[in-house]
């Protein structure tokens, strides 16, 4: 015991060391944090939003998948039900958003009588191709938007409103 | 088109597209008997204004809904709303309501009225049909108005 004696200088070394190892880690830890936040970032789930639709039901002819979302406005949290237009092109599934690139109208496949496989806005007459390409001469000014497409367990799941990639 | 500042703004400056105004009239009875049934009518009411929007949003403005109680109901000139509206530059004003009284005020003001249903006992995929039901009976209304001009 008495020949394993800390000295003063010994005991204050140890002492100072120790308390500079923990403020150096604690101003350095947060620099970290902050360099590869990104990383650490948890991706939300709600990427993609799984609907009743099956794939395996999706052909040629549109039609409408509505799906739920919780949207958070501010404090008020409501239930927000979407709807897309779904069809296979080739081995493709194409799921366009209904919403006319005119005024912002809600926009039905085969909607009026005289052209039958157009999207009709209901509206002010615009109309768009199967694509989702607007025809010229009628109100819209762009193609309708369409939504990342993903499939999990035989089910469609759907994305982000993107910018038609298709026209 | 709702009635705030981004859409106001935007019927400014489209008002050759945007031309019909949607009013609906919500009458509150807060009688202990009547309550419920108003409170049902009116959440029927506006969801299903909220749904025609949804819809048609490119060419109507929905008003927040004009609320008035039974005593009071008298001093309502749906005329001098209209006229108002007319001026603002609305082409076709159309009132909407679950108020049975206002079909017997039918000259030369649109009045929709419809029975309510109690959505609130219903699930929501149910309430969904319901709501495009109801709206598959307001569509012919607003076409033949609109195809009139």
């Amino acid at each position: 015991m008495s020949n394993n004696r800390v000295s003063r200088r010994q005991f204050l070394n140890y002492t100072l060391t120790g308390v500079g190892g923990f403020m150096a880690a604690g101003m350095l830890m947060p620099m970290v944090r902050f360099a590869i936040d990104p990383a650490l970032q948890v991706k939300a789930e709600g990427d993609f939003i799984q609907t009743s639709q099956k794939v395996a039901d999706i052909t040629e002819e549109p039609i409408k998948v509505d799906f739920t979302f919780e949207q958070v406005d501010a404090w008020y949290k409501s239930d927000v039900t979407e709807a897309a237009w779904v069809y296979k092109s080739g081995d493709t599934i194409v799921a366009l958003s209904p919403v006319c690139k005119h005024l912002g109208c809600t926009v039905n496949w085969a909607g009026s009588p005289d052209h039958p496989d157009q999207f009709f806005c209901a509206c002010h007459a615009g109309r768009y191709e199967k694509t989702g390409k607007n025809i010229p001469g009628t109100p819209p000014l762009g193609a309708l938007d369409e939504y990342e497409v993903s499939e999990k367990d035989g089910f469609l799941m759907l994305g982000k409103k993107v910018p038609n990639t298709t026209v | 088109m709702f009635f705030n500042v981004k859409d106001v703004s935007q019927f400014q400056s489209q008002k050759d597209f945007i031309d019909t105004v949607i009013i609906p009239l919500v009458s509150v009875n807060l009688n202990d008997t009547m309550i419920k049934q108003s409170s049902s009518a009116t959440e029927y009411l506006m969801s299903l204004t909220a749904f025609i929007e949804q819809q048609f949003k490119g060419r109507l403005m929905l008003m927040p809904p004009f609320t008035y109680l039974e005593q009071l109901k008298e001093t309502i000139s749906l005329i001098s709303i209209k006229e108002e509206f007319q001026v603002a530059g609305f082409k076709h004003v159309m009132f909407i309501t679950c108020d049975h009284s206002w079909t017997s005020f039918n000259h030369d003001v649109d009045v929709i009225w419809l029975p309510s249903i109690p959505l609130e006992s219903m699930d929501k995929s149910v309430k969904m049909t319901i709501l495009e039901d109801q709206l598959k009976q307001v569509i012919p209304v607003l076409s033949s108005k609109w195809s009139q001009s």
